[in-house]
């Protein structure tokens, strides 16, 4: 128990003091642009099949089964309402960012983890520079750039996954279907779900680099760092998410 | 002067104590041996040197300047100045041979990228090494990775150079290439610590050594003081018998 506590206060304050890091690295130039872009390409662009993948079957099997369940009493018509909405508000966002707190984030700490272990963070110290220039911020940023342009590409790829379903297995005007997604659809449902992606891609980063640094059994840590990355990360996203829906819903009220 | 001067060196980990009382100096040009058994915490004492890990106790001078409570910032002009050679090279797996000798260059020089090149080109020629600029890391031998290392750790030109076990898992051959290097970057002016248990090459490169164990110096002196000391630890590790 007392160990538990430990670790995660830990935890907690070793992650706050990284993104301080990061901050304060953010600010002193020369900004490392080009390891910025390698990453960018590294987290955006090496991410979009699976994005593509995660959003199109989100968005077909929710407009399938809201199609067959509603049908039973008369409410097909409300499968583009309904289907559209969830996805921008939540599943687009949430699943999404499940799926690159997997292959980002592990991706992350098992490359920091690795570097950790043959002395490679150790030798860039040495060397006079900070690991977390040169390591931590390129990848923290590209996060922070990639992630939520791979949830507007999520958002749309869904929504059209549910409209290809709703028109061929549901029998779906596809024009009403699209005509209904626009009046269904505000700016602010828009906004409430791709608001979230900056905060989930600062999760993501942070607790993978964080987790990387913190390797310390050899081989072995990486593994176990890893796995605590990836399970920290999606931890956050899920409960972050009802309490960033409930801060945008506060948000709205005050508006 | 010394250029180093590490006085009441104390350092735990986990409230295990690795280091009690731990003092010693090295005068400019000079190269120091750290000898002792495996786990003695002969890497840590170098390691706090740069402040890659910081001292419980004591103090840690490094011409004269007080690096104990430096901060990472404040410690970048002094790891300019002292390099320090990774028992495994730690070389940048994502870089070339060249990008990583290039890497503290860009970082601490105004070179241009023919300068750059230049620069490299000598340093791989000195080394033994021309020809590899375009392998990776894991393309290269235990030895060269090694030799990459210390290659890249002194092209700025640093006045102190810290090497850590640099002939560790190494062959023979390897391990007189590596003995020449230092005695050749000695000969230069370069003032060194070795930490090592390879007591041939020790003795082929050292002018002093310092004996670690049990969280202090038990020993000190040249080849010729510490061999005709009669300390049962020192002769049995000097001897290589078991138990040490």
């Amino acid at each position: 128990m007392k160990e538990s506590v430990e670790n995660t206060l830990s935890f907690l304050g070793g992650t706050t003091l990284l993104a301080g890091q990061v901050l304060r690295e953010l600010c002193r130039w020369p900004f490392p642009t080009k390891l910025t872009m390698e990453q960018i390409y590294q987290v955006g662009i090496r991410s979009i099949p699976l994005v593509f993948i995660t959003a199109a079957s989100t968005g077909m099997v929710m407009s399938l089964q809201f199609g067959l369940g509603l049908e039973k009493f008369g409410g097909k018509m409300y499968v583009p309402k309904i289907v559209s909405l969830s996805i921008i508000r939540e599943m687009g966002p949430v699943f999404t960012c499940l799926m690159l707190a997997a292959r980002v984030g592990a991706g992350i700490t098992s490359e920091i983890g690795s570097m950790t272990v043959t002395q490679q963070i150790d030798a860039l110290r040495a060397l006079g520079t900070s690991p977390i220039k040169k390591v931590v911020l390129p990848r923290v940023f590209a996060c922070m750039i990639a992630i939520p342009l791979l949830v507007a590409l999520a958002n749309t790829i869904g929504v059209i996954g549910g409209l290809i379903v709703g028109a061929n297995d549901l029998g779906l005007d596809p024009r009403f279907y699209v005509q209904k997604i626009f009046e269904t659809v505000t700016l602010a449902d828009y906004f409430s779900g791709f608001a979230k992606a900056p905060f989930f891609a600062l999760a993501i980063s942070i607790v993978a680099c964080y987790y990387g640094l913190s390797v310390r059994e050899g081989t072995r840590g990486v593994g176990s760092a890893t796995t605590r990355s990836v399970v920290t990360s999606s931890i956050f996203i899920l409960v972050g998410d009802y309490l960033l829906t409930k801060g945008f819903w506060v948000l709205g009220q005050w508006l | 002067m010394a250029v180093i001067d590490v006085k009441h060196f104390q350092k735990s980990f986990r409230g295990k104590t690795v280091h009690r009382d731990i003092s010693f100096s090295v005068r400019e040009g000079e190269c120091l041996g750290l000898i002792g058994g495996s786990g003695v915490g002969k890497s840590v004492i170098l390691r706090s040197l740069i402040g890659l890990e910081k001292a419980d106790g004591g103090r840690i001078m490094i011409e004269g300047e007080d690096i104990t409570r430096f901060s990472e910032k404040e410690l970048t002009p002094i790891r300019v100045k002292v390099a320090y050679v990774f028992q495994n090279g730690a070389l940048f797996d994502s870089l070339t041979v060249y990008e990583n000798l290039a890497f503290p260059l860009k970082e601490h020089t105004a070179l241009n990228d023919h300068e750059i090149e230049k620069r490299i080109t000598a340093q791989l020629a000195e080394f033994g090494l021309s020809g590899n600029e375009a392998l990776y890391p894991n393309q290269l031998s235990g030895g060269m990775q090694k030799r990459v290392g210390i290659a890249r750790s002194i092209i700025i030109g640093p006045k102190v150079i810290l090497y850590d076990e640099p002939t560790a898992g190494l062959d023979p051959y390897n391990t007189l290439k590596i003995q020449e290097m230092i005695l050749r970057l000695k000969e230069k002016g370069v003032t060194s610590i070795l930490v090592t248990h390879d007591m041939p090459t020790a003795f082929a490169v050292c002018d002093r050594f310092c004996l670690i164990g049990e969280g202090r110096i038990r020993a000190r002196g040249t080849r010729e003081e510490l061999e005709s000391e009669k300390e049962g630890y020192l002769q049995s590790f000097i001897r290589g018998e078991k138990g040490v």
